[in-house]
């Protein structure tokens, strides 16, 4: 198990700088703008602008400056400095990352709540109008755009434009450490208009699973021994249901820590999405090349989780 | 001065959310829509003392550094915390008054030296503490010049100062030709007669004071952090701790401005009644901020402007919530005049008057976003009324805003084509700006060239690439850019025409004179204009010069853009009408 | 002695999209205590469903059940789930055919039994778990304690049945349902596992009923054998009696085709031609008739009742054939 985890940990490594590589050639290679042109402001003179591309590095061939970029990242943990702003990446990144973790956190909780419980009972009651109603319903969940409906959750619930006022709308994000209450209440709808699409896939996911589980025959034993049969659905079906949603909630969860840019942006929630989206937008390599190279490791990471994990959980991976 | 993008990721933004509304109004007046809510800029405007403002963005300024910003929306916070030699009052868009300048600008006869006197009592923030002087202007103009601190346009106004050239290539430490021959008087020594136009710039952030002892380590940097670490010597300081290390600001996030605890209301017009200003950057959903803004949550707007749903609805509901001013800006789709088809005049005229300008306007919401331009100087600018008003300069091809294929027609035969439409089968680069409204332009202004059976190419890249790797660089031999424009920098007209049309400003990178229009007797012309003196001759001279640019038909123009600004009614909206948006320090809360 | 289970006129289908299923198509029987009943037939001939309706099973919307099955005189198919749950594992217990599928994969040996230990007695974990070494010895494995630690998938299918075994035999049922307990094992492991079940049987004193396909299989451990075909008992009698007269073509068919010792070698073994019926629209008259060497004249039309061979004997059939004509043949 430990050999497996670190021949795990040494592939981390190796995608992590393969991530990186590509985010830079892609970058060169692509029509994103001349950040030493931005800089420049109108009608400099040649020297000026060679000037500021030596500054930024940018006068180097990629491959140096790809080198001298990994250089500092692996024996300084520094990500580089923001053409844009002059701050450091890293407290950049470091300072939008609680916004990131509360929000897909909190979604995380609910659609897994949410998503696990519809899913059961649209399972235990197969072909029912609760079943059909409940994953028709989880299909319009899945289908519906998220920016639209945070859109639509802000007209309809926020305080200040909400048909009915009763929650903090955009714009009111308040750090947990600032004030847990106001944290919490700015991130109800935030966390509703995220988990929605995610219930909506997990419980489906999950109906599909369980009914499938259900015919097994060893669940057939469990009710001949004469389980109740809350306890035959909870403690055997869903033990073997819930498995792959595992593999599935790491890597949703590492994609969403990465940024969820779609809620962060409505909602204005000062989380690495959105800083992700402002550095594409205006081409801040550093910022680009930190925020594409946190949420590959979130991914990468939350992948290696997942499989040591569901080596607990299934006994037969554990054991071969 | 600043070509219309600066703050790229807000003007996106802003795009992407007027997508919705592109197709605009069918009205097909187009005459200017009447000025609605008329909001009172007067300085003598008594307000309230105290209170909160926030002010919602979409995106963040374009640097937190005074002197390197060069957006409107940064300059909003800038002349709050900022005071240059001069500055504008909010009911005045054309002449500045002294603000660390104890009077007007001394430009001698010949124009080369420019010689202000300065107050003696205008003291920085924490932790400098000290009384700004002569030398920390000299010193801030300098750093302009750094690369580290990247100024977009201290070489285009400050580049005739004696020895810029020396201080750039390293070989001197100061530039020689600023004098500080005591703590209250600097002199700019120029190698040429643009006194005039040097006069005016000063009203730029870029004289505001900066102390060099304190900021030179921060300028050593790599970009310099002197942004981080900024002292204010205006009314207003971004928050920051006992050090001077900004803590008020986090970039994507917020701009807290506090009291500047030295400054002193007796030296200063400005009023400065609120205590607090945040403003809350990151509102990319311009129609839910702007609803907040309505509806009191916030209590203006920062870098945005209503998109035309919005404004539509406050316009029939709550006028006196909304502020339009001109934004002494213009949109253009350039024609590359050194290149077929295009380097023949007939054929440019033709384009432009087959171009259905309203169709144009109407993606990007109609009348009420402004008047259509029919030459160069835009409404509020000197040179204005001379060069034509609203009805332009008297071109045939630009007098029917829908276009008229016939007369496009004969240009084109005039200009080689028998059949007024043109023969050529090459596919003809046309660079523009993807998504939103600046999409739909782009495919529209492809729509009338295709009239005149040209086949243009049209290639979406997003807005910084299409002016830094596409149309600001004459090597990407672009033929048609249709998502450019321009914004003054103040109100003089130079400021307008020469970066665009001057032939002699043609740059390999960042060129801003997209059509690279040179024609020798305009660039002369505009020599001669930037060495005149006084505000009626300069006007009169420019207005001439927009006449034969316009003549030579290098560019379709099709709006001068107003700026919408809205409030919530708990605020006395004060608008700066030189910057085009609220002015910090003369809104009060009610 | 009177019977323990009693089975009368049993019948059960299914609604399904693609029309009614009738699985079990009105079956009776019975079995004494301590005897063992043999059920025989081919996949589909509604053996299982059968067993998996008298232990309440099959129960659910679309499907439809009428009939008695007495147990212990109460009718098992008017309990409520309750009641039946208490039964279940406890009075009555089940074998399945697939020991690795029957196992949950997830959970060890240990736990599953002390489950079905502790479901039905108010003992403590341990106490169930020293009780579940105790079974697994009973069945055979060596080093119970270690097992009870290990998952299904660590074990042989043999020892796999071996522990399904000690699961259904852990609280001494009266009654032990076993389905096709061997089909899935290898051929040298099925006739171990027969005897184990055979053999602790006999120390029990449980009742049985074996469902197989297998006619070898019955051979061995039942007293009394029913052949179904198509949801109904087309043969019944004790195994003696089926064995040396068959009297229904379909049982001489399935003795034909398994290999027997006492038979002529040169004489090849006859798989039964043919496919089994649909159940949703079976063949009229006699289900068999389509794949029936002597079917004549009324087989098509006539639904065969099973009546005694001969008057007042125990061995049943269904047929339309004289007896001496189905005699005739052999």
């Amino acid at each position: 198990m430990i050999r497996y985890i670190l021949r795990r940990l040494l592939w981390v490594v190796f995608l992590l700088f393969a991530v990186s590589l590509i985010t830079f050639v892609i970058f060169y290679l692509l029509p994103s703008a001349d950040p030493a042109a931005l800089r420049a402001g109108r009608q400099p003179n040649p020297a000026l602008v060679e000037s500021i591309r030596h500054q930024l590095g940018l006068d180097q061939p990629w491959y140096v400056q790809y080198g001298r970029y990994m250089k500092n990242l692996v024996f300084h943990f520094d990500f580089g400095f923001s053409y844009q702003n002059g701050v450091p990446v890293r407290q950049l990144i470091f300072s939008r990352l609680p916004a990131s973790i509360s929000l897909a956190a909190g979604a995380a909780v609910l659609w897994l709540v949410v998503g696990i419980g519809v899913g059961v009972i649209a399972a235990v009651r197969p072909r029912t109008k609760l079943d059909r109603a409940s994953m028709g319903l989880a299909l319009v969940g899945i289908s519906a755009p998220v920016y639209w409906l945070g859109l639509v959750a802000l007209y309809l619930f926020s305080a200040d434009i909400g048909l009915i006022p009763i929650l903090p709308g955009a714009n009111s994000y308040v750090p947990l450490s600032e004030d847990p209450a106001a944290w919490f209440t700015s991130l109800i709808m935030p966390w509703c208009v995220l988990a929605v699409s995610f219930a909506a896939f997990y419980s489906r996911l999950l109906r599909g699973n369980l009914t499938e589980v259900l015919s097994e025959d060893y669940i057939r034993t469990a009710r001949a021994k004469g389980l109740s049969e809350r306890r035959v659905v909870f403690r055997h079906g869903l033990r073997s249901a819930i498995t792959p949603i595992v593999t599935i909630f790491g890597l949703d969860l590492g994609i969403l820590l990465g940024g969820a840019i779609l809620t962060e942006t409505v909602f204005n929630i000062p989380g690495i999405g959105r800083l992700s989206y402002a550095s594409i937008v205006r081409s801040d390599l550093p910022v680009i090349q930190g925020t594409v190279l946190l949420g590959a490791f979130f991914i990468v990471f939350a992948n290696l989780l997942v499989d040591i994990f569901y080596a607990f959980l299934d006994p037969r991976v554990r054991y071969q | 001065m600043k070509p219309i993008r600066v703050c790229s990721a807000a003007l996106l933004a802003l795009l992407v959310s007027l997508t919705v509304a592109a197709c605009g109004s069918s009205d097909s007046s187009s005459e200017a829509p009447a000025k609605v809510g008329a909001v009172p800029t007067e300085q003598s405007l008594t307000g309230k003392t105290g209170g909160k403002l926030t002010v919602i963005a979409s995106s963040d300024v374009d640097y937190i550094d005074p002197g390197a910003a060069y957006y409107q929306f940064t300059f909003m916070v800038t002349y709050a915390t900022q005071r240059p030699l001069y500055s504008f009052g909010p009911d005045d868009a054309i002449d500045a008054v002294p603000d660390l300048a104890t009077q007007a600008p001394d430009v001698s006869s010949d124009g080369k030296t420019v010689t202000v006197k300065i107050k003696p009592d205008v003291k920085f923030s924490p932790p400098v503490n000290r009384a700004a002087t002569s030398a920390d202007v000299k010193y801030a103009v300098e750093r302009a010049f750094l690369p580290t601190v990247g100024n977009g346009y201290a070489g285009a106004y400050f580049g005739d100062i004696i020895g810029v050239q020396e201080f750039q290539d390293g070989k001197a430490k100061e530039i020689s030709g600023i004098d500080t021959p005591d703590d209250t008087t600097i002199v700019f020594n120029l190698s040429r007669g643009s006194g005039g136009v040097v006069a005016g710039a000063l009203a730029l952030p870029i004289s505001a004071p900066v102390p060099q002892e304190y900021a030179a380590k921060f300028d050593a940097k790599n970009p310099s952090t002197y942004g981080m670490n900024q002292v204010a010597t205006g009314p207003y300081m971004i928050e920051a701790d006992a050090d001077g290390a900004v803590t008020g600001y986090e970039p994507g996030k917020k701009i807290d401005l506090v009291r500047n605890p030295n400054w002193d209301s007796a030296t200063d017009y400005r009023k400065a009644y609120l205590d607090t200003i945040n403003v809350e950057e990151g509102n990319e959903d311009t129609t839910v901020a702007s609803r907040q803004i309505l509806s009191g949550t916030a209590q203006v707007n920062g870098d945005f402007g209503p998109p035309p749903p919005v404004l539509k609805q406050v316009v029939g509901s709550t006028p006196d919530q909304l502020a339009l001013t001109p934004s002494g800006g213009l949109r253009y789709v350039a024609l590359n005049t050194t290149m077929a088809p295009f380097d023949n005049l007939d054929v440019r005229k033709a384009v432009l008057a087959v171009f259905d300008r309203e169709a144009m306007r109407a993606t990007r919401g109609g009348p009420l976003l402004g008047p259509i331009a029919n030459h160069f100087i835009p409404p509020e600018m000197g040179g204005f009324d001379e060069a034509g008003g609203l009805t332009g300069t008297g071109v045939d091809f630009l007098k029917y805003p829908k276009g008229n294929l016939a007369l496009a027609k004969e240009y084109m035969k005039k200009g080689g084509f028998p059949s007024g439409l043109y023969t050529g089968t090459e596919d003809l680069l046309m660079v523009g700006t993807s998504g939103g409204v600046a999409q739909k332009s782009a495919e529209v202004a492809a729509a009338q060239l295709e009239k005149l059976g040209f086949k243009p190419k049209l290639r979406l890249v997003t807005q910084d690439a299409m002016y830094t790797k596409f149309c600001s660089v004459p090597k990407a031999k672009v033929i048609i850019c249709p998502n450019v424009g321009w914004l003054k920098d103040f109100a003089d007209p130079q400021t307008i025409l020469d970066p665009t049309f001057n032939g002699q400003n043609i740059v390999d990178v960042n060129n801003s004179n997209w059509p690279q229009l040179n024609v020798e007797a305009i660039n002369s012309a505009m020599d001669k204009a930037a060495l005149v003196v006084g505000a009626d001759a300069r006007n009169q001279a420019w207005a001439d010069i927009d006449r034969q640019v316009t003549a030579q038909a290098p560019a379709v123009p099709w709006i001068w853009d107003d700026t919408a600004n809205i409030r919530s009614v708990d605020v006395v909206g004060v608008i700066n009408k030189f910057n085009g948006n609220w002015d910090l320090s003369f809104t009060s809360l009610k | 002695m009177s019977a323990l289970l009693t089975v009368n006129d049993l019948k059960v289908s299914f609604n399904t999209d693609d029309g009614v299923v009738r699985a079990v198509d009105g079956i009776s029987y019975s079995v004494e205590p301590g005897a063992t009943l043999g059920i025989v037939g081919e996949s589909g001939s509604g053996k299982t469903v059968g067993t998996m309706t008298i232990m309440g099973l099959t129960r659910a919307a679309n499907t439809e059940i009428s009939g008695q099955a007495i147990f212990d005189g109460e009718d098992l198919l008017r309990a409520s789930e309750q009641q039946m749950r208490a039964i279940r594992g406890d009075e009555i217990a089940m074998i399945f055919q697939d020991p690795l599928a029957s196992l949950h994969p997830f959970f060890t040996i240990g736990a599953q039994l002390v489950e079905a230990i502790r479901v039905h007695n108010d003992v403590s974990k341990a106490a169930a778990r020293t009780r579940s070494a105790e079974l697994l010895t009973m069945v055979g494995l060596s080093d119970p304690k270690q097992r009870l630690s290990s998952y299904p998938h660590q074990f042989s299918g043999g020892m796999r049945q071996r522990v399904m075994i000690a699961m259904a035999l852990a609280n001494e049922p009266r009654l032990l349902i076993a389905d096709e307990p061997t089909t899935a094992l290898d051929v040298t492991v099925q006739a171990q596992i027969l005897e184990l079940i055979a053999e602790l049987q006999a120390q029990s004193g449980t009742a049985m009923i074996i469902i197989t396909h297998d006619l070898g299989v019955v051979a061995e451990v039942a007293d009394e054998i029913a052949v179904m075909y198509a949801g109904r008992i087309v043969e019944q009698g004790s195994a003696t009696e089926l064995f040396s007269s068959p009297q229904h073509p379909y049982t001489r068919a399935l003795l034909d085709s398994i290999p027997r010792l006492d038979r002529d070698r040169s004489r090849a073994l006859e798989p039964i031609a043919g496919r089994p019926p649909s159940l949703i629209s079976p063949p009229s008259g006699c289900a068999f008739h389509p794949r029936c060497p002597l079917a004549f004249g009324r087989c098509p039309d006539e639904l065969p009742a099973l009546e005694p061979t001969a008057p007042g004997s125990q061995h049943l059939v269904a047929c339309l054939l004289s007896s001496e004509s189905r005699s005739a043949e052999r």
